[in-house]
């Protein structure tokens, strides 16, 4: 399968043996466009395991012992073939349950992202890819993106998160991840996502070929190794489109500056929050969100107007409430006395109503305080 | 010296204890170490540990490839020590050119020796330093940190202040409620209002750099309290940010303004340092915009639910990114920020919808490339005129970043 000389793996447990690994030197005029990585097209994964990763080796070890990545506290597993890096949750980061936001934690899994690829040697312009990408124009763009927490880390507490990526199928890659409370090593929560390649002058998504995908298993595990294996799982769902109307919406969102990357386009983090938008107060009040799902279709610019529109989605198993179909606006009719909720949304554009993403999100009581 | 080296690989972890609070117990012991004035603010406490370690015969023979970072034998060296009869003047030579060639790393140090403080302290908790009066913290950028001109944005740094300053409180063990209120204020319902914040940067950090905070706090007038920062880039120790705060008491249900309490006092005073503000007072006054002097105007800002703090109030620093939304794009692609005044004025909830005013003195829009200092004035207000926020900021043309000519990735390389 792999094209590649056995002696890639050798060079992997080199790579990994190094620990703090330093950033190929390329990396710092890459950086530059680190927001890049934020974008659709951005980050996961793969290793540039060309003929020329010789050079690679050479060019990272020559940055061993800089500061800051001593200093970082990540590192690729003794295989190679995961990598872990421990973050502290600031005071900025938590919001109105005193606990880390979800937009906390899907930055912090961009930056764990990030920083396995950059440590694998992946392209360092915020792209994240491989030779033979840029060959054929290729990029990566996210399709899908399930966070799931089931405890929320407070101010100060340290997560530490795994991430590892592989193949999906012919055309896609997925990265995975699990974040641990660093102090009592529990699971608190676990993500998925999927990617595939788009080629960037036409737009198109496009089927990778063999060599290209070659070039990155190589830092993949081989075997299948899920974050989250379960069958039932929300993150293999299909997500429906919303019922018009919508039970709630939010309409004439507008991205920040401080949204969007290098390429002007608006980052991932910046859709799960307009997420919860159309949210009812009464479901944010009371419910803390146990996972989201959403799939990406299209790319928001800074000058789109966004509207947000959820509507409520039944449980499987649970009866629905025929009050709760013909809701609309105020959400009141919704039994807040359940344990779990559970939503559809959408995010489309203001002018011509084409979907941006789709999502679903479930949600679960807050513990009484 | 053990720890140092110890924390020096963090991932096969034999970190003290680590949980949450723990870490933070673990670096106050630290924190207790009183340092040697290197220089304004600068200390070193991690070598503090090497004497003690120092140990017998064994060690004299190595003296000479004494590294501050290697770990020295010590059980075994003493027993070997102990074996031989001992000579004396032999081991006091020798503990004196320990001592002496210890003190040269010591001298030498200077701010080199950080490196192994902060990988005592990996996760940025930060120590109290200086008798107890400032408290530092370290941060490295995070990549979503980054603003689109690949710095650090200046909301980065304002959060980092924040961060800063509520640690400090915490460590300083007077942390009432997650606000900054001590034991004393919560119970007389009262909370500290930033009412004014002065920021000057005077270079922005990008990712990979680590940034060393100190910060401090004074009495300001009879009743209020100026907190203070300063932002270091650790490796060279270059001034990055100062930044000025004043803030003022008030009663968080009837939102009047009180007095500083008598308990509170005995709290705080002792905390409160007589320096001089780090930054040059600010105190031209701040004209208010609005819609027929102001240039442009973007409407429509809306809070989002990660805005909100605990009590679904709008955090100041969002408050900047709001400021900003209205300055012309021209501006953000060819200036950078380099100082700002902000007089806070109102909070903002969840339902507030905000404008952003801002007028434009000193330059040319229309000729940005050839200006050079631009001074533009602010406000932020809810729509139905209520002020938030009034501000002055400073912008000098961006410097010349080598990485726009490298920013390519070749074809071919990787």
């Amino acid at each position: 399968m792999l094209k590649l000389p056995c002696n890639g793996v050798d060079r992997v447990h080199l790579m990994s043996q190094c620990g703090f690994m330093g950033r190929p030197t390329s990396f710092f005029t890459g950086r530059s466009s680190v927001k890049g990585f934020r974008s659709t097209k951005a980050y996961p994964v793969q290793a540039v395991a060309s003929a020329k990763d010789g050079a690679v080796v050479n060019r990272v070890e020559a940055d061993i012992g800089s500061l800051a990545n001593r200093l970082r506290l990540g590192s690729l597993s003794e295989d190679g073939l995961s990598y872990k890096e421990k973050f502290i949750v600031r005071s900025y980061e938590v919001g109105i349950n005193k606990t880390a936001t979800v937009e906390t934690v899907a930055n912090l899994l961009q930056e764990v992202g990030c920083n396995h690829a950059q440590i694998v040697g992946f392209s360092t312009d915020g792209f994240a890819t491989t030779t033979t990408m840029r060959k054929y124009h290729l990029i990566w763009v996210t399709a899908r993106m399930h966070i799931e927490v089931y405890k929320y880390p407070a101010w100060s507490d340290v997560v530490e998160i795994e991430t590892w990526c592989q193949a999906e199928g012919r055309a896609g890659t997925r990265r995975d991840f699990i974040i641990k409370d660093y102090a009592t090593n529990e699971v608190i929560g676990r993500a998925t996502s999927k990617w595939v390649m788009m080629n960037e002058d036409t737009r198109r998504l496009q089927k990778v070929s063999d060599d290209v995908r070659d070039e990155f298993l190589v830092y993949c595990p081989r075997e299948l190794r899920l974050a989250i294996p379960e069958e039932n799982s929300n993150c293999l769902k299909k997500i429906p489109k919303l019922g018009d109307p919508a039970h709630n919406s939010r309409l004439g969102l507008m991205p920040r500056r401080s949204d969007l990357d290098m390429n002007q386009h608006v980052n991932n983090v910046a859709y799960i929050g307009w997420v919860p938008e159309s949210m009812p107060q009464e479901i944010i009040d009371s419910y803390e969100l146990q996972s989201i799902t959403l799939d990406y279709r299209r790319e928001c610019q800074q000058n789109d107007i966004v509207d947000s529109l959820t509507s409520v989605e039944a449980l499987e198993g649970a009866e629905v409430v025929p009050e709760l179909k013909s809701t609309n606006g105020s959400g009141k009719a919704m039994d807040d006395k359940q344990e779990r909720q559970q939503f559809l949304h959408l995010l489309r554009l203001s002018n011509e109503g084409l979907e941006i993403n789709r999502g679903r999100t479930e949600w679960r009581k807050k513990a009484a305080r | 010296m053990v720890a140092a080296a110890a924390a020096f690989f963090p991932v096969t972890s034999s970190l003290p204890d680590s949980g949450g609070n723990k870490i933070g117990a673990g670096n106050a012991n630290l924190g207790g170490l009183k340092s040697k004035h290197v220089s304004a603010g600068l200390q070193v406490k991690a070598n503090a540990h090497a004497p003690p370690k120092i140990n017998g015969t064994k060690v004299s023979t190595s003296v000479e490839n004494y590294k501050h970072e290697d770990v020295l034998p010590s059980s075994q060296s003493s027993r070997t020590f102990i074996n031989q009869l001992p000579d004396w003047s032999m081991l006091l030579a020798a503990i004196t050119t320990i001592f002496l060639a210890a003190e040269k790393q010591w001298m030498m140090l200077d701010w080199k020796p950080r490196r192994s403080d902060m990988l005592i302290d990996p996760f940025g908790i930060g120590k109290i330093v200086q008798d107890g009066l400032v408290f530092s913290e370290n941060f490295s950028i995070r990549s979503y940190e980054i603003g689109a001109d690949r710095t650090a944005s200046i909301d980065t740094i304002m959060n980092h202040l924040q961060e800063t300053a509520l640690n400090h409180v915490k460590t300083a063990g007077l942390l009432g409620d997650g606000f900054g209120s001590t034991p004393e204020m919560c119970k007389k319902n009262l909370i500290w209002v930033v009412a004014r914040m002065q920021v000057v940067v005077d270079r922005y950090p990008t990712w990979g750099d680590v940034v060393h905070v100190e910060t401090w706090v004074s009495a300001s007038g009879k009743n209020g309290m100026r907190r203070d920062w300063l932002l270091r880039d650790y490796n060279t120790g270059e001034i990055l940010t100062r930044a000025s705060s004043v803030w003022v008491m008030m009663n968080k249900h009837t939102r009047k303004l009180s007095k500083i309490p008598e308990e509170v006092r005995g709290e705080i005073g002792s905390y409160f340092v007589e320096s001089a503000p780090i930054l040059e007072e600010d105190d031209r006054k701040l004209a208010k915009l609005d819609d027929s002097t102001a240039d442009y105007i973007r409407s429509g800002l809306s809070p989002r639910w990660s805005d909100l703090d605990v009590n679904q109030h709008v955090n100041n620093v969002k408050y900047i990114g709001w400021i900003l939304e209205s300055a012309p794009q021209s501006i953000l692609e060819s200036h950078e920020l380099c100082a700002m005044t902000l007089e806070y004025r109102r909070e903002c909830g969840k339902d507030s919808v905000l404008q952003s005013l801002i007028s434009v003195y000193d330059a040319g829009v229309g000729n940005l490339a050839q200006s050079g200092r631009i001074e533009c004035q602010h406000l932020l207000r809810l729509e139905d005129g209520a002020e938030i926020v009034r501000g002055r900021t400073k912008w000098r043309p961006k410097p010349v970043n080598h990485f726009d000519i490298a920013n390519q990735v070749p074809a071919g390389s990787t």
